[in-house]
This record gives C-alpha cells, structure tokens and sequence, in this order.
C-alpha cells in the first residue's frame, strides 16, 4: 500500500511552514489544527509584536497561513483532532476527529508541530501570587493588553507608573522540574519592557533577573535599546515574594549588585513565565510512541547534527514540540523536517 | 582540631554579632579538613547542587536584614569550595542564622539553612572557637534538652534572664507552682520539665546520646558541661544496668 | 476597566494544581516500599480521618481521634494554654486521644540552635518517639511546628539515605525499638483546619466583628513545603490554608499585611541569646507592619515559638511608644474561645504577655468575672482542696 501524502499536526508557525515547504517539493501535506484557527500561539495568545523583529504578529501570522493555505497541496483541517494512529513509516493509518465525525486518512511520514504552553504561575516556587492579585500579570496577558494598545494595572484600569518584569518564573527551576532555559523570555520581557515605554511613556520599566540570556543578535537589537534608549532598569536579583501594600504591590528581592535587600512597590508586575510542552505534544507524543524527555517535551534522539527526527521512523518533530524554541528555531527546524519528510516520502535514503 | 598556629587575629567584620574576639587563624590544612567532613555529611547533596547568586534567598532570610549575613554568600563560598572563606563563615556568620528555612525556595533547591546546620555541627565537632562563644549562657538549655528531655522548662522563665519581657514574667514564676497546677492535663502539672517525661523514656534517651556521639560533641564545646551532663545520665543508665 | 482580553478571565479561574504534575516523588510511596522490603513499619493513619489537598495537589490524611499528642516543649514551657486548648477542643469533639508521657522533645529546637546533636541522634530521638506512639496504637499528631518540620527532615533522610537507615536502626535496636513512620506526618493545626467546619458547628461566640493577621510557622510550610495543606479558594491556592481556613470559617475577617511571609524572628538560640535579634524583627517585621496596615484585634499563628516571640518581644517596644499591642495567640486557642471555652482555665491567657483583654471583651467575653472564677480555682488549689484544676472543674 504505502502514502505519499505528509500530515503536519499542528498550524502554528512551525507546521505551517513544514507544509508549506513541503508542498513547495511537491508532496500533498494535510495540516491537522485542533483549534478553529490556524496561527498557533501567536494568535490565540493575542501577540502583540514579534520576538525579536517588532513586526507585528497577526500580520507576519497572516501571511505564514496563506503562503501555506494558498499552496494547491496544502489541505488545511482546523477544529479537527488526531485521536488514533495506526501502521508504521511509509503507511500511517490516522483518525481524525471534528465535532460532527470522525475520518481515517493514509500518511506516509508525520511532522509533529504540537508546540507549547505557557507555564501556571500558579505553580510558582516563589510567592508571587498570582492567582491572588490582578496586578500580578504573566507575559502573556501583557501581550494582549500591548495588542490592545492598552496598558494598564488590571485593578484599577489606569496607566501604571512603575512595572517591573520578573524573569525565569517556571524556568531553570529544579523545585518545580523545570531545569530548562525557556530561551524566548528574556528577549520578550525586554520587548514587552520597550513597547511599555512607548505606550506609557511616564512608566519606570524594571527588569529582574538571574542572567540575561540575549544571545546572537538580541543584545544589540533588543536589549541594548532597552536600556539605552528606552531606559528599562536591569536589576540582577530574582524576587523572592509580591505581596500587597497600601493598594500597590510590594516587590521583594535582593539586588545583588548591590549585595542588599530591597522592596520596591510597583503597579504592574509581569511574570516571565517559561515554556512547558503542551497538552497536544504530550497527547500525540503518547500515541505515537515517540519517547519524551524527562519534562515532557519529544526527544530529538539522533544527536545535534538531525534535530528533526524523533524515535520513530517517519515521525519528525518541530518548532516547541522539542523543547523551548524561539520563532527563528521553528521556522528552521520546519524548513530541516520538511526536507527529510519529503525525501522519505519519496523512497530517498535519509541518514538520521 | 589542634590550635597549634600562631594567633593571627582576623579583622572584625561589621555587624559580625559575636563579642568582638578574634579567632584562630590554623594551617590551611586544617580548613580543609574542617570541609572536607562537611561534604561528607550525607545531607550535603541534598543541600548544595550550585548556585545562580539570584538572591532569592536573601530577600527571604530575616537574618539578612539585621546582621552582615547573606544565605548566597554561604551557597557561594560552599559551591566555590572558598575553603578560606568557609572558615570565616564557620567561625561567625553561621550563627547568626535563624534556622527558619525561608531560604529552602532556591530555584538550583539549594538549602543554604541546611548547609548552616552542618557547618554548626562541624564547628561543635571540633570546637571552635566561634561554636564555643556562641554557645555561651547556652549551656543550661543544653543541660535542660538532654538530661530533662525537655527545653526551656517553665521553672527558666525568670526575669534575670528575661528582663525585656517584663513583669508578667516575674508574676509567672511568683505563681509558678500554683499556675501549674491549675492546668487540666495530666502531664503539665510539672515546673523542672515542660511535661512529665517518664523515667524509661529518659533512659532510652539517654542510651541515644550515648550511641550517637552527642557526648563526644558536648565535651569539644563545653568539658564542664559534658562531666554535668554524663553524671546524671551515668547515674540513670547504671541503675538500669547499663554500663558506659 | 476596559475589557482587556484574558487577564481578567484568567483570574477568576481559580488555580488547580494537578498530582500527577508533582515535582517530588511522594514519599509516602518510597515508605510503603521499604515496609515491603521488611525495613520499616508504617503505622497507618486510623480512621475514620479527613482527606485535605497539601501543596502539590496531593491527598493528606487527617486523623481525628485515636491520636498520641506529641507534645512541645514550648507550649507546655510557657504558653500552656496553647495545648490545653488542643486537649480541649479534642475532647468537645469527642475524640478518643493519648497524653503521653513516653515522649521526648523532638530537641530540634537546641539542635537548630546549638548544633550540638548530629543526623543519628536526631533519627533516634525521633523514631523513639514515633515506636512509642505505634506500641499504643495512637497516632501521633505534632504540636510544634518545628517537630514536624524536622521530623519530615528526618523522614527524608531514613528514607533517601541507607546508611543513616541503618545507624538510626542500630540504635533503635539496642532500645529494644523497631524502626516505625508514621504514614502521614500530622501538625495539630492541621487536625484543627480539618475539623474547622465542626467547630464553627460548635461556635457559641460570635466573631464576625474580630480582625486577625495570620502568621504562618516557616517550618511548617517552607521546610519540606509539600506537606502543607493548600486551597484553593484561600488565598488562590498560592498560600498555606492552614490557620487561615479556620479564621474564615468562624467567621472573622483574616486582614494581609505586607510581612506575611517573614519569620517570625524566634531564631532559635536567638531567642534565648540574641534576643535583641529576635525583638527588632519581631516588632518591626511583623507586629509594627500588621498595626500600620491592618490594624487587627489578634495574630493567629500556628507554633509555640511564633507565639512566644510575637507576643514576647512586644513589652520593650511597647515601653518604648512603638506603634505595637496586639494580643497573640494559637489557632487551637482562637477556636477555643469560639466554642465557649474559658479564657483562663482552658486557653490559660494569663501566661501571654500582650493586652488580650479588649479582645476577648469583643468576643463578649467578660475577662473580669473570668478571672474571678479562675482567682477561685486558684484558691481551692492553694488551700490544697484540690490537687489540680481538672476537665471536670473546667466543665463544670
């Protein structure tokens, strides 16, 4: 028997661009999206600009999904789940599932693009509260009220005047099980912290961390902005607590440049919160059977030189499937899995 | 630990909390070896994985706020095997610790407490100047805790001792014996102990002790202390039968 | 406000932490393995008892009755009361309980002092305590939050460190003491969170006009943070339930203030050598910042050494005009009171320093014919007609 065609679960950037480019060599891609739309986290988190270019999300999002979509080969199925596969390599049996019914169409090779989610606060070592005050705010809920071109302490609805971003929240934290560096949430916070200065000019900007983690070309085009002409104030010294005073929060932490205590009270505070496998890479890791690492993210077991392939042959994974990935990673580790999918697909020997 | 070097005197730090005497400086050797049995200690690992110098400690840690001390600095120098700075740590800021354990929320889970706690018992251990001084005007509750089963028993609620207290510390000893025995359970009725203690779970204590090595620790900190303490224990533990 | 997307919608989402999401094995696992393996006994949790939520979203079992007081060398040195009122509310209950004297300190206070003990030491004395509760057949409930601290110190050592296994063991075996856990570690004032709705049955006093601040006992929920019982819907789950979840049920208000997770400033030798440590952070971390911001009638707390450097460290500053005077006292004592108990007999308030008098007159309890009853049994005593004040005088 045996398929040609390639099925992409998930359309957000990363399986948008592997069907794309894969369509583009010429194979017929199905795209699986279990949300109603397509756009991934960019989209139905609101994004406001794009880490690290500013341009704006729903824009470059837009056009990702008609490069795509527009491609005669590319077959696009949103609302709709994968909640069974069968066969191996060369002939997958898949179900799909919408509201009204379920499907089973042939696959020769699967790209995972199942991406990520935002970790709970709620799960915090710390004491940040979150679930217990309004001004408490994760990077995600910033990005919308930016998108909104609205920012303001949720509590009151009026433009704050002093905000500080605290990184690394359920990242590099063993207490929590997240060893990992969620490579993205320094650069956002940074991002968040300029467009916070041009929306509400007036606001004082802290930022609170452990490392900055500016790799490549962000130092230059993010972070020394913030600083230099944005003045975002860089604080090393994570805080340790948030609680409330006199109707503001109180930040607590150590500054440890200074190698002192300090307590700041500030309207907003926006919680860096990390990358943690979503509930889709977990499920279509479990029922495929490719193995996971120990934080639940699909293992890319072939070493450095292939980080596309997973433990079974014809599967690859892409984008935060495997681990913390910023927008550049996905877009290339589409393009690479693209590439190896179609190859195999065509009956090419591809070392993995 | 042999105190064979020559006396070099350290310079007192500011906010350092211990009467300003100086300490032994001893052979680098000897540092190391103070380390080296602290590393040993099984709880180490679980204490000490490395260090982000975040500060999250710091911010939480009570001691911080009043003393010269820092939780990090702690973390730090253990992760850096500091072995000079260790010994300054070990000989002052490690007693100014609160043991309260706010520093447990460390995101590498380092317990910088926990590390204070076997730094603490490696400076008894071995005596140390520092574990000596900081245990002065101690040595009653220790006494109290081992051959009482008990600490700090109501009868050692006196004012001298207590004078920030005020008088209601005077009226509950005044009333002591009275006050006692106006209390409905059983086992408060007691003034030498916080409550009845049974004579063989005392024994069984005292076997503790004895099977542990406290005693060896007691005698390196306080020899007057250990021959009090030993004296009632022997007392109890021959007529039981046994013989130490 | 202006409808800004998810931040409020996310809000009113109360948090739900999930089991399976745990960042720590679950110890209560690992000790039915090595009871398995023949190494230990565990002595399981009577019933009936009450299932709370802890940290991570797992399940603690709560005994109600049947229990072996472990006792505190705090409270039972200096803020008597404190247990009396546990015994109390115990036996209003209705619980079957042990009062034991087969029972050390667990002599964490002088080792996180002085240091002078060490790992097998410390197993000894624990385990010594816990065989004792398991040849009655009670189960032992805490009241120190340091003991339970440092007894889950000391699980986490018998049970992930084989060698100290074995030294705690051989000691154990020369007392003639099989090696015994007990399946849940239990403070008092968890018994009193899972009882909380009982006792607001019970309540005859009406607290809704009192304010209280909440001090929450670093060992209980910062040393081996798992064990600490979390709601929900208190504090959105982001805080300790425990103390809080009994204020909310009988009805006061629970006010914030800005402090709530600062020690206390007891300190251990601190408190006996240091005192003025113990004293500025008492008063200017916690009792000077609950004043300033929530002016509350009373501090709740959860531990003996809370209660004492709370309370304690307010005379000097208090001498010195600082903006202090709030009475202290047990969340036993505080639910106590709620259920008609006497303020001297049974809550013996007489041994804390702090003015609790304008609080009890908001409760409605008239503190001066109290003290007239309690001048009485205090008479009976010295003219030796009675031995000691019994439940029965305290009933009667």
């Amino acid at each position: 028997m045996g398929s040609d065609r390639l099925l992409v679960i998930g359309a957000g950037p990363a399986g948008l661009e592997a069907a794309r480019l894969a369509a583009s060599l010429g194979s017929q891609v199905l795209v699986v999206e279990k949300r109603d739309v397509a756009g991934g986290m960019p989209i139905h988190e609101n994004y406001a600009a794009l880490t690290h270019g500013f341009r704006d999300a729903g824009e470059a999002m837009s056009e990702l999904i008609s490069a795509a979509t527009g491609h005669p080969n590319v077959e696009l199925r949103t609302a709709t789940e994968v909640t069974a596969v069968d066969g191996s390599v060369g002939d997958f049996s898949v179900t799909l599932s919408t509201g009204t019914g379920d499907e089973t169409v042939d696959a020769g090779a699967i790209i995972l693009a199942t991406g990520f989610q935002h970790f709970d606060p709620g799960r915090e070592t710390q004491q940040y509260g979150y679930y217990e005050f309004p001004d408490v705010i994760t990077l995600a809920d910033a990005e919308a009220m930016l998108k909104a071109n609205n920012f303001v302490r949720p509590s009151t609805g009026e433009p704050p005047e002093r905000v500080a971003f605290i990184q690394c929240v359920g990242s590099r934290d063993r207490q929590i099980g997240n060893e990992f560096c969620s490579k993205v949430c320094c650069g956002i916070s940074s991002k968040q912290a300029i467009e916070v200065r041009q929306q509400v000019p007036d606001a004082r900007v802290f930022i609170f961390y452990i490392d900055m983690r500016m790799y490549g070309y962000w130092e230059n085009e993010i972070y020394w902005p913030a600083q230099e002409e944005y003045r975002v104030n860089y604080v090393k010294g994570i805080v340790t607590e948030i609680l409330s005073k006199n109707g503001r929060l109180l930040v607590r932490g150590e500054d440890t440049t200074m190698g002192r205590p300090m307590e700041v009270p500030m309207d907003v505070v926006v919680l860096a919160v990390g990358m943690e496998p979503s509930l889709g890479t977990r499920k279509m890791a479990e029922m495929l059977g490719v193995a996971t690492n120990k934080y639940g993210y699909i293992e890319t077991p072939h070493g450095e030189l292939d980080t596309v392939s997973t433990s079974v042959p014809g599967v690859f994974a892409v984008g935060a499937a495997t681990g913390p990935a910023d927008l550049d990673d996905s877009i290339s580790s589409a393009g690479a899995a693209a590439a190896k999918a179609v190859a195999l697909l065509r009956g090419a020997e591809v070392t993995v | 630990m042999s105190r064979a070097a020559p006396a070099t005197t350290f310079a007192q730090r500011p906010g350092a909390t211990l009467a300003p005497r100086a300490y032994e400086d001893v052979p680098y050797e000897e540092k190391l070896a103070l380390w080296e049995e602290v590393k040993a200690d099984p709880r180490f690992p679980d204490y000490l994985y490395g260090c982000y110098e975040c500060g999250i400690c710091v911010a939480a840690c009570p001691s911080a706020r009043f003393y010269d001390f820092s939780p990090r600095k702690i973390a730090q120098a253990a992760a850096r095997e500091d072995v000079e700075l260790i010994f300054e740590q070990m000989n002052d800021d490690v007693w100014n610790c609160s043991q309260c354990f706010s520093c447990d929320r460390c995101p590498r889970q380092n317990s910088p407490g926990g590390l204070i706690t076997i730094l603490r018992e490696v400076a008894v251990r071995h005596g140390l100047a520092s574990s000596q001084e900081a245990l002065e005007g101690y040595g009653r509750v220790v006494y109290k805790i081992m051959t009482t089963g008990t600490q700090v028993s109501p009868d050692m609620l006196q004012p001298d001792a207590f004078p920030d207290w005020g008088p209601d510390v005077k009226e509950v000893s005044d009333q002591l014996d009275l006050w006692r025995r106006a209390l409905p359970p059983e086992t408060l009725h007691t003034t030498s102990t916080g409550w009845e203690v049974s004579e063989k779970t005392l024994l069984e204590l005292y076997l503790i002790w004895h099977y542990s090595d406290v005693m060896d620790m007691i005698e390196e900190v306080d020899e007057g202390l250990h021959m009090i303490i030993l004296d009632v224990m022997e007392e109890t533990l021959e007529e039981a039968g046994y013989e130490i | 406000m202006t409808s800004i997307i998810p931040v409020e919608s996310l809000k009113t989402k109360p948090f739900r932490v999930d089991p399976s999401e745990a960042p720590t094995a679950d110890i209560r696992e690992a000790l039915f393995e090595l009871e398995e393996a023949g190494e230990i006994i565990v002595q399981r949790v009577p019933e009936p008892y009450v299932e709370v939520m802890t940290k991570y979203g797992r399940t603690k079992k709560i005994p109600l009755g049947q229990t072996w007081h472990h006792k505190s060398c705090g409270q039972c040195g200096h803020i008597p009361g404190y247990s009396t009122a546990i015994f109390w509310l115990t036996r209003k209950l209705g619980y079957d309980y042990l009062d034991p004297k087969d029972q050390t300190s667990c002599t964490a206070w002088n080792y996180y002092a002085s240091a002078t003990s060490n790992v097998a030491a410390q197993g000894g004395v624990a385990m010594r305590n816990f065989a004792a509760a398991y040849e009655t057949g009670y189960f032992p409930i805490i009241h120190c939050g340091t003991s339970y601290g440092h007894y889950k110190e000391v699980r986490q050592e018998i049970v992930h460190h084989g060698d100290v296994r074995e030294k705690v063991r051989d000691i154990m075996s020369k007392l003639g003491k099989p090696l015994v856990m007990p399946e849940e570690i239990v403070h008092y004032s968890e018994w009193v969170h899972a009882v909380r709705d009982q006792i607001a049955q019970h309540q005859v006093r009406d607290f809704s006009d009192i304010v209280a601040c909440v001090h929450p006992a670093c060992h209980y929920y910062k040393l081996i943070q798992e064990d600490a019982i979390y709601d929900p819907d208190i504090y959105g789950g982001q805080r300790t339930a425990t103390v809080s979840g009994l204020i909310l049920a009988l009805g006061a208000e629970v006010a914030d203030y800005s402090t709530f997770f600062d020690c206390c400033g007891f300190g251990f030798r601190h408190i006996l050598v240091s005192r003025d440590f113990s004293r500025s952070f008492a008063t200017m971390r916690k009792i000077e910042v609950m004043k300033e911001e929530a002016n509350p009638d009373v501090v709740i707390t959860h531990d003996t050494g809370c209660v004492t450097t709370l309370d304690k460290s307010q005379f000097a500053p208090q001498a010195h005009g600082r903006n202090v005077g709030v009475p202290v006292m047990s969340d036993a004592q505080f639910a106590a009171l709620a259920m008609g108990a006497h303020p001297y007999r049974v809550c013996q308030l007489h041994w804390h320093s702090t003015d609790y008098r304008p609080l009890l007159e908001k409760m409605g309890i008239d503190w001066e014919a109290a003290w007239i009853e309690f001048e009485k049994d205090l008479k009976r005593l010295e003219a030796n007609e009675i031995e000691y004040l019994t439940w029965e005088d305290v009933d009667g």
